[in-house]
């Protein structure tokens, strides 16, 4: 107790002004009521440091070594890339504002090089899409570049609300994007080329409609004094390490928690030493494939979802570039292609001739190159690069390989709603059972990404704090 | 003091402290603010880093009033003034009571949180 009383009053000093107006002991609901957090990504640190702020005793218990989970600033490379998340949307009402509490600046981010196309081994020039010859568009669409195809959903886009996306109305009308699209009469030309780089889903039989909808509807909400995308200054790590520093008690790192048993008072959660720890209360803030790997009883509903919702499969390659060898040939740094190398993002190192290019792959197309080892993944990755540009070579180094499905503690980069599955499952999946709460990307309802994890904490943090005021 | 009587008795202060307050079980519509809006909005009437419109003074204030915030047209042009049935109304499903405007929230407060934070929420400078 002694120990309870005065941390909090020592986190009273600490955080007066994170968020303002800490009052007396009769609004502390959490003395001495103890809580666990699973996961010190986005979503596990906020909740513990909204519970933290109201008294509850939080220790959080992270897997890997590094706090940030699916953030991850691969800070030995220059540039420092981002392997995980990279951009802040311009709404980002909560990340802005932890960023700004802990004096993490961000910047808008120096400028992603334009794209040419590589489409059937043939190079085109951005300029030249419309005219060229392996533009498989009809006449009506071929002004359209392949990134911008999905644009045309707005048109019909059924979606005019934070929750449309999982009415249960509209999603009984919800179906793949594969047959949405032709039914929309998008020609198989284009349909093919959004599948080839489709952040929403692994393939397009098994991307919801309704998704597609809502991404592209959100682009047109923003409001307030922020109207442009950010990333942290210094890396985007960096917020959540911020973030971790500001709890009491040290984040505990390199502690897989591989199983938790709860009773009807208590929870007991035990590590992969063998240690245990008990709680009041255990908040669940990990992508879903990590949660399977976890031995704990969940009402038989939820453990069913928690086996069929899928995540996104992603493999980057990080490549640092002496010299902007494209110039002199006349392309424009980044490449849109419909092979093997997916897309590539070249940005400049500020203040530097360098350049980071990172080879990004989406969905099912990964799974060949998950089978490889990390050098034969490299391997084949680079000798596609060295093809599509052979004055890469001499200038271009490796810095990073980055696989999401193959780390047991992501299993992906997001959670992904098979057509119709949002209507239930996005709320079934974050229902409380018991003592255990669900936080995470996956559990949010407003937002996604980065911001999705912070909104899923405060909900979670408020779900605790009414089991145990 | 011997440490345990020392701790039994701190912790019957601790649950002297606690058992002191009103509605144990519920909480306060300060901390509801806290977690499920201050991260959005600030109190007074300044427009800070927030993406969101500072809410102090909101009780009959007009919506969509503070200058040198960027509102969505819906919000400005509603008409609509910040009572309790106003605010009760928005904060329970902010699309239904107001399409098209930009607060991408969904309100996971119970209809008793609701109306407790709204009600401490209009006493606030
Ligand atoms: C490649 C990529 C690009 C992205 N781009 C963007 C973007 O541009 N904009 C955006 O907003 N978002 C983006 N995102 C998404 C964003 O990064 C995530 O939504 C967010 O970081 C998720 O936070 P979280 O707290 O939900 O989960 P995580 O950050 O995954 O946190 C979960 C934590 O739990 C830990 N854990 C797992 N298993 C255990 C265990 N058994 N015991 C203890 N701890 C465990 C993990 O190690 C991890 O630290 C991207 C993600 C990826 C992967
Ligand atoms: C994710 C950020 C976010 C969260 C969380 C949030 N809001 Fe908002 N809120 C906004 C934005 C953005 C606007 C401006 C909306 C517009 O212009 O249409 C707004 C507008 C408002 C307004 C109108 C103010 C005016 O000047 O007319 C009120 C009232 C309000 N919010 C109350 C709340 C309350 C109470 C909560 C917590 C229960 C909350 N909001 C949570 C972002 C948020």
């Amino acid at each position: 107790m002694t120990l309870t009383l005065s941390r909090r009053r020592l986190l009273e000093g600490a955080i007066t002004g994170l968020l303002g107006g800490m009052s007396s002991g009769c609004s502390q609901p959490g003395s001495g009521r103890s809580v666990v957090v699973v996961g010190a990504g986005l979503s596990g640190l906020n909740a513990a440091l909204i519970l933290e702020r109201w008294g509850y005793e939080v220790r959080v218990i992270e897997a890997k070594a590094r706090v940030g989970g699916r953030l991850w600033t691969l800070d030995h490379m220059p540039g420092s890339p981002e392997g995980g998340g990279n951009i802040m949307g311009a709404n980002y009402g909560r990340v802005f504002h932890m960023a700004h509490e802990l004096n993490v600046p961000l910047r808008t981010p120096p400028r992603t090089l334009p794209a040419d196309y590589f489409i059937g081994d043939q190079r085109i020039a951005r300029n030249s899409w419309a005219t060229s010859s392996a533009n498989p568009l009809p006449e009506a669409w071929r002004t359209i570049p392949p990134d911008r195809l999905l644009g045309k959903l707005n048109i019909t886009n059924p979606l005019l609300g934070t929750r449309a996306w999982h009415d249960p109305v509209l999603m009984a009308g919800d179906q793949s994007a594969a047959t949405g699209l032709r039914a929309l009469d998008f020609p198989d030309a284009a349909i093919e080329l959004i599948g080839c780089n489709n952040s929403y889903g692994n393939n397009l039989s098994e991307t919801s409609l309704m998704t597609l909808y809502r991404i592209m509807g959100e682009f047109a909400r923003l409001s307030g004094p922020a109207l442009s995308v950010k990333e942290a200054t210094e890396g985007n790590m960096r917020l959540p390490e911020a973030m971790a520093m500001n709890l009491t008690q040290p984040v505990r790192k390199g502690e897989p928690v591989i199983a938790i048993h709860q009773s009807a008072s208590l929870v007991t959660v035990t590590v992969e030493s063998g240690r245990t720890l008990e709680a009041d209360a255990v908040v669940l803030a990990l992508p879903l494939p990590a949660l399977r790997q976890i031995e704990v009883t969940l009402p038989s509903s939820q453990q069913a979802l928690l086996e069929n919702i899928d995540y996104h499969k992603v493999v980057q390659l990080h490549c640092i570039v002496e010299e902007p060898f494209w110039e002199s040939s006349g392309w424009s740094g980044s490449w849109w292609t419909d092979g093997l190398l997916g897309r590539v993002f070249t940005r400049p190192i500020l203040g530097t001739t360098r350049h980071n290019m990172t080879v990004w792959i989406n969905g099912d197309d990964c799974d060949a190159l998950n089978s490889l080892d990390d050098a034969t993944c490299i391997e084949t990755l680079t000798q596609a690069l060295w093809k599509l540009m052979p004055s890469a070579r001499d200038v271009t180094s490796v810095g990073q390989l980055v696989r999401w499905s193959t780390d047991p503690y992501a299993g992906g980069a997001w959670a992904l709603w098979r057509p119709g599955q949002a209507a239930t499952a996005h709320e079934a999946i974050r229902t409380p059972a018991g003592r255990l709460f669900f936080a995470g990307e996956h559990t949010a309802e407003a937002y996604r990404g980065m911001e999705a994890a912070m909104e899923s904490g405060e909900r979670a943090a408020l779900e605790v704090m009414r089991l145990l005021a | 003091m011997r440490p345990s009587v020392y701790l039994a008795y701190l912790s019957m202060a601790v649950t002297i402290l606690i058992g002191n307050c009103v509605q144990a079980n519920t909480l306060s519509g300060e901390a509801l603010y806290d977690a499920a809006c201050g991260a959005c909005h600030s109190l007074g009437t300044s427009t800070d880093h927030r993406i969101g419109p500072p809410l102090g003074t909101l009780l009959n204030r007009q919506a969509g009033a503070i200058q040198g915030y960027r509102y969505s047209e819906a919000l400005s042009n509603s008409g609509w003034t910040w009572t309790l049935p106003t605010l009760l109304a928005w904060l329970s499903d902010p699309d239904a009571a107001m399409p098209n405007n930009a607060m991408n929230y969904v309100n996971h407060l119970t209809a008793t949180e609701t109306q407790l934070l709204g009600e401490w929420l209009l006493q606030q400078p």
